[in-house]
């Protein structure tokens, strides 16, 4: 019951938010000496052509508030999946990508899900709370036509 | 009763409106926005230090009270400016946002609902970046656009 | 035989939707501009701006508050750019509930129960920096938005 409390307290003094972050995409000008599929969220640095359009949904779960299992990530989607995608229809790069992890769980909820699967385990139930999560997005996937 | 209920909130409904209207504006130092929030891209040059992605959920209580800080301005101030900041960021780009809005006579139903609270969120995404030196801030005039063929 | 009357003309109705507005895009100073993309003059940004305007379709067809793209623009984002003090907004993104014919004459039969109708619109308001070197020539008028 105290440690329900301590855990309230700390959810509340954290608030309601929930930031989720991605590793760094393509610079702009591209590193010469970074090989692999650009990636950007705004638009190519020289003439390309487009080859056509991705979208990706990465799924996954959170369980018991903080252990992240599957594929919704963001560096997952974006820089793996995504990026493999491309490859295949034969793009150097990925253009105006757009994202969004459609579930975050906010400190509060984590916090939450924590102390509930712990009260679970002490009451002997054994269940374990977990949220849905996933992650969808979207590209435009090219090829450039000069060399940098 | 619940006739000159309904009638009530009709009209309240009517003389309100039903557009809700939410505004996000950065911080300006007086010496220029401290971090820059753009739903453009940047023709650079700059270093991409990642995406990031700010949500805010929460409940408004009795319609109108939102504790949690569930609009545009909150999540811009509290969730990803620290976040820009904490990364080293001079800003984001490509920015895009959504946010849950209610009419007034949504609202006002739930005010009188009390019980049954309006679950409320806000995200903004963005890409954040670091400009090198000779880079062009938003709005200076540059374009970003290479040539498609 | 009558159902299958229906049915038909459901079918010959398609299930595409379109929905198209005219907005001024002059960034000659005479109105307020919109642009879904970017703008190459120099500008100020004045914030971000999110505006949603709901209602119902009495009879399946009658949009009693106007909750299309084409009042979302101008009846809501056009006057709000204009309060902020704003020249015009770039970025300009919308989103209006679509029914398909059949659906609204479903809306027609069942009247009691209108149906529901919003649109939502996300834009950067922008104060553009006249007299500014970095002016380059502006295009006439753009062709108006125009969305499905």
């Amino acid at each position: 019951m105290r440690l329900l409390l301590l855990l309230s307290l700390v959810a509340l003094a954290t608030g309601c938010g929930a930031t989720v972050r991605g590793s760094p995409l393509s610079n702009r000008p591209p590193d010469d000496n970074v090989r692999g599929v650009f990636l950007s969220t705004g638009t190519a640095p020289r003439p390309y052509r487009t080859v056509g359009f991705a979208q990706v949904t990465g799924y996954g779960v959170t369980v018991a508030g903080f252990s992240d299992v599957g594929e919704a990530g963001l560096d997952g989607t974006i820089r793996g999946t995504l990026s493999q995608v491309a490859s295949r229809m034969g793009g150097d790069g990925v253009i105006n990508i757009e994202f969004i992890d459609e579930n975050p769980p906010t400190e509060v909820e984590r916090v939450t899900d924590l102390s509930n699967t712990l009260s679970s385990a002490a009451s002997g139930r054994g269940e374990v709370k977990t949220r849905n999560r996933s992650v969808v997005v979207t590209g435009e996937v090219i090829q450039f036509l000069s060399a940098p | 009763m619940a006739g000159r209920l309904v009638l009530l909130l009709g009209v309240v409904a009517a003389l309100g409106g039903c557009t809700t209207v939410d505004v996000a504006r950065a911080p300006d130092t007086g010496r220029g926005r401290d971090v820059f929030v753009t739903t453009s891209d940047l023709p650079g040059p700059y270093k991409s230090l990642g995406v990031v992605q700010a949500t805010r959920r929460g409940v408004l209580l009795f319609g109108f009270a939102d504790p949690a800080g569930t609009d545009l301005q909150a999540d811009l101030d509290e969730q990803l400016l620290p976040q820009i900041r904490m990364m080293g960021g001079d800003g984001v780009i490509n920015a895009r946002f959504q946010q849950t809005q209610y009419s007034l006579g949504t609202r006002i139903l739930f005010a009188i609902l009390f019980f049954a609270p309006l679950p409320s969120e806000v995200t903004i995404t963005g890409e954040v970046v670091k400009l090198d030196s000779g880079a062009q801030p938003p709005g200076s005039g540059a374009s970003a656009t290479a040539p498609a063929r | 035989m009558r159902l299958l009357l229906a049915l038909s003309l459901a079918a010959l109705t398609g299930c595409t939707v379109i929905h198209t507005a005219a907005v001024p895009s002059d960034r000659g100073g005479q109105d307020v501009f919109l642009s879904a993309g970017d703008i190459p003059e120099p500008y100020e940004s004045l914030g971000m701006v999110q505006a949603t305007r709901s209602g119902v379709l009495l009879f399946g067809f009658i949009d009693v508050v106007g909750t299309d793209i084409q009042a979302g623009l101008a009846e809501v984002l056009i006057p709000q750019v204009r309060e902020m003090g704003g020249d015009g907004a770039i970025n300009v993104r919308f989103r209006q509930t679509q029914y398909l014919p059949v659906q609204q004459v479903l809306g027609a039969i069942f009247f009691f129960a209108p149906l529901p109708s919003s649109v939502t619109v996300t834009a950067e308001v922008v104060k553009l920096r006249r007299g500014s070197a970095a002016s380059p020539e502006q295009p006439p008028v753009a062709p108006p938005v125009a969305a499905r």
